[in-house]
């Protein structure tokens, strides 16, 4: 199988004698080599290379996935979100948090309205930190679980359908910056004896209904509100700042806040958000996923095998390319094309005629029979002789003043060349 | 390690329990499912190393002739061998099909053979054969590529050799074989013979006539054994495009010619090609291995960027040359390499040997020069003229200097100089 072909002797020259290897000889000559197999490895050769290679990559990889896994532990989930009980920012209500727990009040936080509405009901204090977010039917739903409401600055829709219509905003703003007494015989608001405020303040419109810290130009309205209904107690705060990490050491705004949210041992900490839309207790039904059959994610992902899938069988070639060496060639008339434009950047209409001129003088010259050596009146002779042209006009054409603008080096370029094709050619 | 299409099929076919069992346990259990098949396939796989690969290439083949290089495969393992086989060569090697399916059982071989239709002068090294070998599910496969050494060497072309038989019959026409009788300078005499009506009465030797009864007359020839060294410059001038090669082609198309008519004229031509150093050496070919020796060392020649060293070049010229002889210069007539370069020492070169600078020019000059269609075609014209000048200048004063010039296109460079060749020898200058 591996017999070496005997190189045969080169046969003599044929008749063209060229002898150019096979084609023109007839010539033969194999160049055979040993057989090889395999590529001189094993598979543990191909192991250990493989991971000489991988291993440096795999190490950086492993130690920003190491980085990044620990910055995430080792840092307590920090909130933006302002009355957010985990939130220690000035606008936060951490604090609050905190010294509630301490006092044994169970307080959770939830930011779904479902998850609120699962854990909320009678016998627990409910706090919606913003209805701004909250869609009317999650309103309701709040309302329905039966739980104590404290409200933080309730728009009229919510104040309706906490109190049943007991109570109204006011829109009594630029209560300023005086300590308002409490001025009412609410328990908790006779504690916390003065307050700040300068929210919209509310107005009640029943005897249910006590409003209490009265603005100080419009006795009729207060910042704070409470609806005793049964045994469900309503209470509504119109200035976030009562919470607020940065203002509830003042004045009595500690006070008011732990009694207002310390009545039940179980305190529901809701802070709504914009993302989501849910009512019921069931927790499905939410975001872009609703309209959408639930195995849809599932089928993505088989999908996504997929993909790796074809990728791994598309992208493993059948060998390495091959490259090819390729030959230095540069254009030849690249010079001659670079020194044209050269004379055409510097407008050198004159070198450009002159160069022409020669270059015809010569061909003539040649044509004609005369020296290149010769003086130029006897080559005007000489073409007046060949072409019958007026003395002066071939003076003119082969020696006369470099042209004005391009369109005369144009027309003396065509001049020459009919001049040059009158000029007999043997 | 390589999957193939139906892997990513057996993968999509795992859309069906998904969406009869929608649980992203599925999805996990039906991949895991195809690796172990892709990894029992690949498991049950022959080794692709454990096959023995023999390449036979012909050592060398004319440009654009078709030749072919074997693969011999042979499955030295235990296991049938199903998979597809690439023998990658350069893309100038012209190797159209190169993929092969092959189902080898254990101990037998198989002949692969790949076309080849080079398209580019000079050696072609062929690349990797790559071994894919499938599983009995064709779902996975193992791949290995492996260095199986081959080289082709492309011969030029010699696409002048159709102007040998003229050139030859113009030989012989200056030989005393024909029928004309050619005496002047540089002939020697070859034989008496009878007169016969119609012979020059000036070649009647009368002394030798006189011993006989019969009118004699010499018979003359053409000098032989003359040497002729032919010098390729292979520096940066010849990397130049004319047409749709670099100048060293129509080089080395007019150096072949030239060695094949000067081989056939009885001469001894040798042949080097010069840069800055020496690229290629033909001495002492002779007859029947002359041209492929030629061939041979002219293939793989390259041009370099590079300055040629012409004092580097001339004392190149001595050492190979004691005698006179017709030194050919295979080079360019760009003005400024030539005034720089070869006219401060083509005085040396002249002294002793008859010296013949061949260049091609550009096709594309006559095209400039005529063209006259806007003010920036006849700038480009004016450029040219220009140059044609300062070339017709260099011209007369390598003439001057005693050397003889032939510029001409690329693809007439080998018929005049080979007119060029037969004139200085019919003139007895060589």
């Amino acid at each position: 199988m591996s017999v070496p072909a005997p190189p045969t002797a080169p046969s003599a020259g044929t008749a063209l004698g060229s002898g150019l290897g096979p084609g023109a000889g007839g010539r033969v000559v194999s160049t055979v080599h040993e057989p090889v197999t395999g590529d001189g490895t094993t598979f543990a050769s191909r192991s250990r290379s493989r991971w000489r290679s991988a291993r440096w990559p795999l190490v950086v990889l492993l130690s920003i996935v190491v980085v990044a896994v620990l910055a995430a532990l080792s840092r307590p989930p920090v909130s933006s979100i302002p009355l957010a009980p985990d939130n220690p920012s000035p606008q936060g209500a951490q604090a609050l948090a905190r010294v509630l727990e301490d006092q044994g009040v169970r307080v959770d936080h939830v930011q779904r309205v479902s998850a609120a509405v699962s854990k909320a009901g009678p016998g627990t204090t409910l706090l919606v930190t913003s209805d701004v977010e909250l869609l009317p039917e999650q309103v309701d739903v709040l309302v329905a679980t039966g739980a104590d409401l404290v409200l933080v600055a309730p728009d009229q829709y919510t104040l309706d359908s906490a109190t049943g219509g007991a109570a109204d905003v006011a829109y009594s703003w630029g209560g300023g910056d005086a300590v308002r007494p409490a001025g009412c015989t609410d328990v908790d608001a006779v504690a916390a004896e003065g307050i700040r405020s300068s929210g919209s303040g509310f107005v009640a419109d029943s005897p249910d209904a006590m409003v209490c810290f009265p603005h100080p130009d419009e006795p009729g309205s207060g910042a704070y509100l409470v609806v005793q209904d049964g045994d469900r107690r309503v209470v509504a705060l119109d200035d976030s700042r009562t919470l607020a990490n940065q203002t509830i050491g003042q004045d009595g705004h500690a006070a008011l806040a732990l009694r207002a949210l310390g009545h039940h041992e179980d305190l529901v900490w809701l802070v709504p958000d914009y993302r989501d839309f849910s009512t019921g207790a069931d927790g499905v039904g939410t975001g872009i996923a609703a309209l959408l059959p639930p195995w849809v994610g599932v089928v993505g992902l088989q999908l996504l095998v997929v993909t790796i899938a074809v990728a791994l069988w598309r992208g493993r070639r059948l060998g390495p390319l091959v490259t090819e060496d390729l030959p230095v060639v540069v254009r030849a008339s690249e010079t001659t094309r670079g020194r044209g434009r050269l004379y055409r950047r510097a407008r050198s209409r004159g070198h450009a005629a002159a160069g022409l001129r020669a270059a015809c003088a010569d061909r003539v010259a040649g044509r004609l029979g005369i020296p290149r050596s010769a003086a130029a009146p006897a080559l005007v002779d000489a073409v007046v002789r060949a072409t019958g042209r007026p003395a002066d006009q071939v003076a003119h054409l082969l020696y006369g003043p470099p042209p004005a603008d391009d369109a005369a080096l144009l027309e003396l370029a065509r001049h020459l060349d009919q001049m040059e094709s009158e000029v007999y050619h043997p | 390690m390589v999957v193939t299409w139906r892997t990513a099929a057996l993968t999509a076919l795992g859309l069906v329990p998904v969406l009869v069992v929608p649980t992203p346990g599925t999805v996990l259990l039906w991949t895991l499912v195809v690796v172990a098949l892709c990894g029992i396939d690949v498991a049950l796989a022959a080794s692709p190393r454990q096959v023995a690969v023999e390449r036979r290439v012909p050592g060398s083949v004319r440009l654009s002739e078709r030749t072919t290089s074997q693969l011999v495969l042979t499955n030295v393992a235990r296991r049938r061998l199903r998979g597809l086989v690439r023998d990658a060569w350069p893309p100038s090697a012209g190797a159209d099909a190169n993929r092969y399916e092959i189902d080898l059982p254990p101990g037998e071989a198989t002949r692969l053979t790949t076309r080849l239709v080079p398209t580019r002068r000079g050696d072609r090294v062929a690349d990797r054969v790559t071994i894919r070998s499938f599983g009995p599910l064709r779902l996975a496969a193992r791949q290995v590529s492996l260095q199986v050494p081959g080289r082709l060497r492309v011969l030029p072309e010699f696409a002048s050799r159709r102007h040998l038989p003229s050139r030859l019959a113009r030989l012989r026409e200056m030989d005393g074989r024909a029928a004309v009788q050619v005496r002047g300078e540089g002939t020697e005499f070859d034989s008496l013979r009878e007169y016969v009506i119609g012979d020059d009465v000036r070649s009647i030797d009368w002394r030798a006539s006189a011993r006989r009864a019969d009118m004699v007359v010499r018979t003359w020839r053409p000098e032989r054994d003359r040497r002729v060294l032919i010098v390729i410059d292979t520096a940066r001038t010849s990397a130049a495009r004319l047409g749709d090669e670099p100048r060293l082609d129509a080089s080395i198309e007019a150096a072949l010619l030239l060695a094949a008519l000067a081989g056939r004229a009885g001469d001894r031509v040798e042949l080097i090609a010069y840069d800055r150093t020496v690229r290629a050496r033909v001495a002492g070919a002779a007859g029947p291995r002359l041209m492929p020796a030629m061939a041979d060392a002219l293939a793989p020649l390259t041009p370099t960027l590079l300055e040629t060293d012409w004092p580097g070049l001339v004392g190149a010229v001595h050492e190979r040359l004691s005698q006179r002889a017709l030194v050919v210069l295979l080079s360019t007539l760009d003005p400024a390499a030539v005034e720089s370069g070869l006219l401060p020492v083509v005085g040396q070169l002249t002294q002793s040997h008859q010296v013949v600078l061949a260049a091609a020019h550009d096709p594309q000059v006559a095209d400039l020069l005529a063209a006259r269609d806007s003010a920036h075609e006849v700038y480009d014209a004016a450029a040219a003229a220009r140059t044609e000048l300062e070339r017709t200048a260099v011209t007369t004063v390598l003439r001057q200097r005693g050397a003889e010039v032939v510029d001409a296109l690329p693809e007439d460079l080998a018929p005049r100089l080979a007119d060029t060749y037969l004139a200085l020898k019919a003139a007895g200058r060589l």
